[in-house]
C-alpha cells in the first residue's frame, strides 16, 4: 500500500492516483479506495479498509456472554438480525442449549423480514448509484413497513437485540401475524411493480450488463458468499447446503445468476439475484407464520440459561446465511464468564478482496456499480 | 458490431422503459402519501403511536425497587450506578442513596429490564430528549439527601402496582428541559484540558569564571 501511494506518476500521460472515499456517498460508508486511473479507465482500485474499526471482537472478550448481544447489532446495522442469530447460535452450540421450536420459527421470521429490508436498501442504493433516484425511495418506503413490524415485535427499528442465547426476547404481539401477511401480499405486488419500474429498464440493463464480470470459479477462489456468489452462478446457500434452525421445513428456491442480459456474474446478475431472493424470503415468512401456530405459545426461550453464563472451555463455530453472505461466528471459551476469543467472518469483508482483481480495465463509473452490486456495508467490513 | 436494427431497437426499448417507469411514477399522484410531517402534523403525539414494546428512555419506579442491583449487573456498558447504604436510624432498613442512569450513554438494548424482579425498571415510549447540556440526561432516581428505602417483596406476590409508565420520566424530562441548569449532585465535571505549560526559562549557562580574578 505504502509503495502504491508514493509511486511516482509519469506526467506525460493521464495517469493519476486518487483517493476515492472515505467520505464519498457512493462508497456505501466509510471506505477508502486508492484508485489508479489512466483517464477514465482504472488501472487498479485498492480498497483501504479500517476507518470504521470499533474492536467489536475485542469487546466480545470483555462483556459477558449475554452482554455482547447488543454489540453484535452493530456489526451489520442494515441487517442486525443475522449477527444476533449467529452469535446466539454459537453460544448455544458450545453450551448444548436446546432452543424451543417456537423460538426457531421466530428467528426465521425475523431474519427473513430483515433480509428483505436489507435487500431493499441494497437494490435501492444500487439504483441510486447508477443514477435513478426514484427506486430508492420506493425501496425505503417498503422497508419502513418492515421497520414498523419489527419495532412492534422487539421495540427497536435498527439495532434489534431481539435474539437471546437460548431463544428470542419476545413472542409475537397480538395482531402481528395478520399485519405481516397483509404486508407480504402488498410486497409481492410491489416486487412486480419494482421490476417494471427499474429492473427491466433498458438503460439500467445496458448500464449493468457485462460490467465487472466475476466468473463462478473466481468467486469461489476469492471467498465470495451470499448473493455475490450466487450471482456468479454458483448455487450455494447455507440455508440449503448446511441447514440450521428450521430451514429444512421450508420450501424455497435459491435464485442464481444466469446471465440474463450478458455474461454470468455481471453486475446485473448480482442485482437480479437480490430482487428474486426477496420474493423467496417472503415465501419463507408465510410458511413460518403458518407453522408457528403449531408451536405452543410463550415457549420462546430455553429454560435455565444462567444470567451470568459460564461456558466450559471449548470452541465452536456457527454459520448463518446473512443478507451479505455467509456470516460465521467462532468462539473460544475458557470456562469463565467471559469469552476468550470471538471472531466474526462477514461477507462484506471478503467481497472487498475481489475488487482489486476485478477493477483493472473498468471505467471509473463502473467501479461505483461494482461496489454497489457487491452490497458492502462499511461496519461489517471493519467490525 | 451492432446492426442498425439493434440500434433502432434499443431506442424503442428505451422509450417503452420510460413509459413503464413514468406510468408508475404518475400513478403515485393518485395514491395516499406515505410521509408524515413530524412533529406537529401527527394525529397523536408520536410517543402514543409507538408500539408498546418500544424501547425508549428508562424509567424506575422507586416505590417498588428492591435494590437488588440486577439491572446494574446486566448492563453491558455500565450506565446504571446503584449505591446501597444502611439506614442510620434503622439498621435493618437499607437505603438506595444513588440510582443514576446515564441515558446519554445507554444504547436502549433492554437487557436491564429483563432481570428486574418487580418490573420497576422499564422502557418507556419517551424519546424526545434533546438537551443543551448532556449532563441533564443523567437521570437520578435517588439522591444522597433523599434516599429511598428498598422495597420488600411480599411472599408469593406476583403483581406490583406501578406508577403509570412514562409519567415519571416525563416529569424528569420536563424538569431538565432544553436549557435548564444541570441536575444537582452530578459527579464533578471532567477537568478542563490542561493548558500547555509555558516552558520555563532555560537556566542560564554557568558563566565560566576565571579562578585568577578571585
Ligand atoms: S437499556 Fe441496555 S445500555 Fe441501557 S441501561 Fe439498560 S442494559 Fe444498559
Ligand atoms: S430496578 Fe429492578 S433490577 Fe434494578 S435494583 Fe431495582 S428491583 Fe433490582
Amino acid at each position: 500500500m505504502e509503495k502504491l501511494i508514493l509511486r511516482r506518476v509519469d506526467r506525460n500521460n493521464e495517469e493519476m492516483i486518487l483517493n476515492f472515499g472515505p467520505q464519498h456517498p457512493s462508497t456505501h460508508g466509510v471506505i477508502n479506495f486508492i484508485v489508479e486511473t489512466d483517464g477514465e479507465v482504472l488501472r487498479k482500485a485498492v480498497p483501504d479498509v479500517g476507518y470504521l474499526h470499533r474492536s467489536i471482537e475485542k469487546i466480545g472478550e470483555s462483556t459477558g456472554y449475554h452482554g455482547f448481544m447488543p454489540y453484535t447489532d452493530r456489526i451489520d446495522y442494515v441487517a442486525a438480525m443475522f449477527p444476533n442469530e449467529g452469535y446466539a447460535m454459537v453460544v448455544e452450540r458450545l453450551c448444548g442449549i436446546q432452543v424451543p421450536k417456537r423460538a426457531l420459527y421466530l428467528r426465521a421470521i425475523s431474519t427473513e423480514l430483515c433480509r428483505i429490508a436489507s435487500h431493499l436498501v441494497s437494490i435501492g442504493t444500487m439504483t441510486m448509484d447508477i443514477g435513478a433516484f426514484t427506486p430508492m425511495i420506493h425501496g425505503i418506503r417498503e422497508r419502513e413497513t418492515i421497520n414498523d413490524l419489527i419495532e412492534a415485535l422487539c421495540g427497536a427499528r435498527l439495532t434489534y437485540n431481539y435474539h437471546r442465547i437460548g431463544g428470542v426476547a419476545f413472542d409475537l404481539p397480538e395482531g402481528w401475524r395478520d399485519k405481516t401477511l397483509a404486508f407480504l401480499d402488498h410486497f409481492d405486488k410491489f416486487l412486480v411493480e419494482f421490476d417494471r419500474l427499474i429492473s427491466f429498464n433498458e438503460i439500467y440493463i445496458k448500464r449493468l450488463a457485462n460490467v465487472a464480470v466475476i466468473p463462478g470459479p473466481m468467486a469461489v477462489d476469492y471467498g465470495l458468499s451470499g448473493p455475490n456468489l450466487r450471482g456468479s452462478g454458483v448455487d450455494f446457500d447455507l440455508r440449503k447446503a448446511m441447514p440450521y434452525g428450521v430451514y429444512p421445513e421450508f420450501e424455497f428456491d435459491v435464485p442464481v445468476g444466469k446471465g440474463m442480459f450478458g455474461q454470468v456474474g455481471d453486475c446485473f446478475d448480482r442485482y437480479i439475484c437480490r430482487t428474486r431472493e426477496m420474493g423467496e424470503s417472503s415465501k419463507i415468512v408465510r410458511q413460518a407464520l403458518d407453522l408457528i401456530q403449531q408451536a405452543p405459545e410463550g415457549d420462546i426461550v430455553a429454560p435455565k440459561v444462567a444470567r451470568n453464563l459460564k461456558v466450559e472451555a471449548g470452541e465452536a463455530l456457527s454459520r448463518v446465511e446473512s443478507a451479505r453472505g455467509e456470516m460465521a461466528f467462532y468462539l473460544v471459551a475458557d470456562g469463565t464468564n467471559r469469552a476468550w476469543r470471538v471472531r466474526t467472518r462477514t461477507g462484506s469483508f471478503t467481497a472487498m478482496g475481489i475488487i482489486e482483481a476485478i477493477s483493472p480495465g473498468l471505467m471509473v463509473a463502473d467501479l461505483v456499480a461494482l461496489i454497489a452490486s457487491l452490497d458492502v456495508v462499511a461496519p461489517e467490513i471493519d467490525r | 458490431m451492432m446492426t442498425f436494427t439493434e440500434y433502432a431497437g434499443s431506442f424503442q426499448k428505451t422509450a417503452v422503459s420510460f413509459w413503464h417507469g413514468l406510468s408508475i411514477t404518475m400513478s403515485h399522484l393518485f395514491r395516499r402519501p406515505m410521509t408524515v410531517q413530524y412533529p406537529d402534523r401527527t394525529p397523536l403525539p408520536v410517543r402514543d403511536m409507538l408500539p408498546p414494546r418500544y424501547r425508549g428512555f428508562l424509567e424506575v419506579d422507586t416505590a417498588i425497587c428492591t435494590g437488588c442491583q440486577a439491572c446494574e449487573r446486566a448492563c453491558p456498558i455500565a450506565c446504571i450506578q446503584i449505591t446501597l447504604e444502611k439506614d442510620p436510624a434503622n439498621p435493618k432498613q437499607r437505603l438506595v442513596t444513588q440510582f443514576d442512569i446515564d441515558e446519554a450513554k445507554c444504547m436502549f438494548c433492554g437487557l436491564c429490564v429483563e432481570p428486574c424482579p418487580t418490573g420497576s425498571i422499564q422502557h418507556t415510549r419517551e424519546f424526545e430528549g434533546s438537551v443543551a447540556n448532556i449532563r441533564n440526561l443523567v437521570f437520578r432516581w435517588s439522591d444522597p439527601v433523599k434516599p429511598f428505602p428498598v422495597y420488600r417483596v411480599e411472599k408469593g406476590a406476583e403483581y406490583f402496582a406501578r406508577a403509570p409508565l412514562g409519567s415519571l420520566v416525563r416529569a424528569r424530562l420536563e424538569a431538565a428541559r432544553w436549557n435548564a441548569a444541570a441536575v444537582e449532585y452530578l459527579p464533578p465535571e471532567p477537568p478542563a484540558p490542561a493548558v500547555a505549560p509555558v516552558p520555563a526559562a532555560a537556566p542560564a549557562p554557568p558563566t565560566p569564571t576565571n579562578p585568577e580574578t578571585k
